[in-house]
């Protein structure tokens, strides 16, 4: 049996123009390789810019890539596009597409009939979905008078009107409150989990959603696949490692703390009034002499905790970089 | 094309064209400048030929210029235009994943746009046609008829191959539209029979089909006196001819730029 | 207080001087300048040779008449009002539906009159160009007897800043209606040109309209305005052409076009208004209407 997705050596080059008649290249995709079996719910965690959205726009026949190949249930995307449209279906998060003038109800069943889902089976599952995103009591809402949540809400629930056998998710949380993720979160899960032979591609920059979602993640930076497994398994990857997180005041720089042996990686992040450090050592005999070098300094430790392996810490160490800082940077 | 494709394909025009009329009704201000205001534009027209003494025939020319432009107004602006608005708005990339093929889309806005337009149209011409006093000498209904329609299909058909330019392109081709409009309005003889602009410049100018169409329309409308282009049947098959051609390259040309637009990653750029 | 009444002003001009740049990119960013000329050419030029062919094909081949002169002059002058209107209106939906700026324009000191100005003012030059091109196409070709030295330059230019303030004025009329109307069409104002193109009188002398139209013609600045620029163009002979408006002497069509202009400058202040408070009432300052 074929691999829901199978990616192989996938690149994709973009120009960006710098000024007049000056280009540059930029790599969003360098030669990757991925495979996403039937049934997986499979994230790809990564900070923004890292490449999530070109791969998910390559597999969703949007794009085409410079080089490599990409399949979508057996079937290459550059060659036979419209087949792989028949399976597929897509969601962004933070899209708010959509004519203003319809009502949601109407929206979701244009949708539902550009894939030729039959009238009465279209009404059941908008029915559904109104009801899983929490929008039933606006189905009959113009969009022009949904607030942005809303409308992302039923943009999620586009993505899964067709009934899709595989469902590209790109950050389809993002801008969503608290209660409408953890919402959204439980819907892809159980509908992984409900409906055999469905394959869902979620990418995210939100550490906790890979990891409470994902049945393997891979990790993405500036287009290249660092690290791909089980949430488990990579995080086994930093296990024996220490990981402390430190709150520090008065703290101007932490130069040096880097080159203390045993000090593997090191994270600085400003907050308001002080900064957040996240060491990941080689053994605690380290923490001392790292203590002693912060307080040397002047600054002060206001907390301290010796934290269990996330999938951040996993990014830590491959990239060297907090995905938070990384991603409020970019 | 399978069944159940052509099943998938007609719920989608229908979709699509369905969501066009369900807009133009849930907000009316659009009769009043759709259809009145253009009434009055087109009114200029006559005014200028009654300023002339032109003989009374002319009344009925401009009366369905002005119907006949309500359309060329819906292929280029409601149709092909618009697929670089829903570009814009991130709506393009939804529906070029979906199963359906971007002519399928297209149609659908083209005839859920006709609701709106054949009120223009039609409301042009019976209300210029009454208040001008229009006299209709109508030969062969049947003819007209087949000229009208495959008027608009070949006219369609040049508006789906515009609309491919919107695959790759943003500002620029909207601007092209723009341009298009005025030289359009001239070359197909809108207000004035096209023989006017001299033979071989109206044989150039039959390849938009509102040229052809208007002038056979005309023709059996009003009897060609002396100032039709081609005899209505010739006009009949150029328009059959123009018609095949268009809608072909349109299917080859949406497929040739999104390809194009994939590759040079302009499929779903915004604010080109 | 006489600080605060500069700095306003500066200001003011300031924000009128970057809504105009934009207005500007946005106009002219998609082309390189020779396809930008091209572009201004063709559209008039096409314009007025509609009108052209109308008339040979009457007259059979037999232009340079007084009656033709007044049309192709009226209609040259008219690119102004399709170009303002469009320039001005547009930037409501465009702002609002396209780039979503229009609520963050609002949530900005600038007065929004000056900002919808500065985005017509794209147009409004590109549309001088193209006036400038159709009169001399007519002048050089047509035999439209169009001279340079025999222009009245000061009337000329006195006719133009009143009949363009009117224009404007229309343009923000139409502003107000595109604030509370969703975006039908692309062409509101187009098809407003076109209603004033009928009623004012722009392609044929307004004797010729019933008496309905022509009451509402002469309440209307551009009937005035653009009769003013004919005589300004050809002189005071052309002012026979048309009954209505040849009882007007030149001085006192300018006096009535100021009048008109400025009763239509304070209902356009009222409507746009209106629409604003009612597109706040209702929360159509940031609504997507498309379909």
């Amino acid at each position: 049996m074929h691999p829901a997705i199978e990616v192989v050596k996938l690149k994709r080059l973009f120009r960006k123009k710098q000024a007049r008649r000056s280009w540059r290249t930029v790599v969003a995709l360098e030669e990757i390789d991925l495979e996403i079996q039937e049934g997986e719910l499979f994230g790809v965690l990564g900070p923004n810019g890292a490449g999530k959205t070109t791969l998910i726009k390559i597999l969703a026949t949007l794009l085409l890539p410079t080089s490599g190949q990409a399949f979508v249930d057996g079937i290459d995307v550059v060659k036979d596009p419209r087949a792989v449209r028949r399976r597929i279906n897509m969601v962004s998060g933070g899209e708010h597409s959509g004519y203003g003038i319809l009502t949601v109800r109407e929206t979701l069943w244009m949708f539902s009939q550009f894939y030729g889902v039959p009238g009465k089976v279209a009404r059941e599952r908008i029915n559904e979905l109104l009801r899983v995103v929490g929008l039933e009591e606006e189905a009959n809402t113009r969009i022009s008078r949904l607030s942005t949540g809303m409308r992302q809400k039923m943009n999620f629930a586009r993505g899964f009107v067709s009934d899709p056998k595989i469902v590209f998710l790109d950050e389809p949380t993002l801008g969503l409150d608290v209660g409408a993720a953890r919402d959204a979160r439980n819907f892809i899960k159980s509908w992984v989990k409900d409906r055999p032979g469905k394959t869902v591609l979620l990418t995210t920059h939100y550490m906790t959603e890979a990891e409470e979602l994902c049945d393997r993640v891979a990790i993405i930076d500036r287009g290249k696949i660092l690290a791909c497994d089980t949430p488990e398994n990579l995080k086994r990857r930093v296990k024996k490692d220490s990981i402390f997180h430190l709150e520090v005041a008065g703290l101007d720089s932490w130069e040096g703390l880097h080159e203390i042996a045993g000090v593997k990686q090191l994270v600085s992040t400003p907050r308001d009034g002080f900064t957040e450090l996240k060491f990941i050592l080689d053994h605690e005999d380290v923490l001392p002499q790292l203590l002693g070098k912060i307080t040397e300094r002047g600054s002060r430790v206001l907390y301290m905790r010796k934290t269990e392996p996330t999938l951040e810490d996993v990014f830590i160490e491959l990239v060297g970089r907090s995905l938070e800082v990384d991603t409020a940077e970019r | 094309m399978s069944a159940s494709g052509l099943v998938m394909n007609l719920r989608a025009i229908w979709a699509r064209a369905y969501v066009r009329v369900v807009g133009a009704n849930r907000e009316l201000s659009w009769l009043f400048f759709d259809t009145f205001l253009p009434l009055l534009g087109t009114s200029a027209y006559v005014f200028i030929y009654k300023a002339m003494k032109a003989p009374p025939e002319f009344t009925g020319f401009v009366i369905l210029g002005g119907a006949m432009t309500a359309y060329w107004l819906n292929v280029l602006w409601n149709m092909a235009s618009q697929f670089y608005w829903e570009k814009e708005q991130g709506q393009l990339q939804l529906f070029l994943i979906s199963p359906t093929s971007p002519m399928v889309i297209l149609l659908g806005m083209a005839l859920g746009g006709m609701f709106m337009t054949t009120i223009r149209a039609g409301s042009i011409l019976i209300l210029g046609s009454l208040i001008f006093r229009v006299q209709f000498t109508v030969q062969q209904p049947l003819l007209l008829a087949l000229l009208f329609f495959l008027a608009l299909a070949a006219l369609y058909g040049l508006g789906m191959l515009f609309a491919s330019l919107f695959m790759l392109y943003g500002r620029e081709a909207w601007h092209l539209s723009n341009l298009l409009q005025e030289p359009v309005y001239l070359l197909s003889g809108l207000y004035f029979p096209v023989r006017g602009l001299g033979f071989w410049v109206a044989a150039a100018a039959s390849v938009i089909p509102l040229t052809l169409g208007l002038d056979g329309i005309r023709q059996l409308a009003f009897g060609g006196a002396g100032w039709g282009f081609l005899a209505p049947e010739y006009e009949l098959a150029l328009l059959a001819f123009l018609s095949i051609v268009f809608i072909y390259f349109a299917r080859r040309a949406l497929r040739f730029m999104e390809e194009l637009a994939k590759r040079e990653g302009r499929l779903t750029l915004r604010w080109q | 207080m006489a600080v605060s009444v500069s700095r306003r002003v500066r200001e003011g001009f300031g924000a009128f001087r970057t809504a105009t740049r934009l207005g500007w990119q946005i106009e002219s960013n998609w082309a390189d300048p020779l396809v930008f000329a091209i572009y201004s050419i063709i559209k008039p030029v096409a314009a007025s040779l509609i009108l052209v062919f109308m008339y040979l094909v009457i007259t059979r081949g037999k232009a340079g008449t007084e009656l033709f002169a007044y049309i192709y002059v009226g209609n040259a002058f008219y690119i102004f009002v399709g170009g303002v209107l469009f320039g001005i209106s547009w930037a409501i939906i465009d702002d609002r539906e396209h780039y979503e700026m229009l609520k963050y324009i609002y949530l900005s000191p600038i007065r929004i009159y000056i900002y919808l100005l500065g985005r017509g003012m794209a147009r409004l030059f590109i549309s001088a160009i193209s006036v400038a091109i159709a009169l001399s196409f007519g002048a050089l070709l047509l035999k439209v007897p169009l001279r340079i030295t025999a222009i009245d330059y000061p009337y000329l230019f006195a006719g133009l800043i009143l009949g363009l303030g009117g224009v404007i004025a229309l343009g923000i009329i139409l502003a107000g209606v595109c604030l509370i109307t969703a975006r039908h069409s692309w062409g509101i104002s187009e098809s407003v040109a076109g209603a004033f193109y009928l009623l004012c009188g722009v392609v044929f002398p307004l004797d010729v309209l019933p008496r309905w139209a022509q009451a509402i013609g002469v309440v209307l600045p551009p009937t005035y305005w653009i009769e003013a620029m004919r005589r300004a163009a050809l002189g005071e002979e052309v002012a026979g052409v048309s009954q209505v408006l040849g009882r007007f002497s030149n001085s006192s069509l300018l006096l009535v076009l100021l009048g008109t202009t400025a009763g239509l400058m304070f209902i356009s202040h009222l409507f746009f208004r209106a629409a604003e408070g009612r597109a706040r009432r209702r929360g159509l300052i940031d609504q997507r209407t498309d379909y």
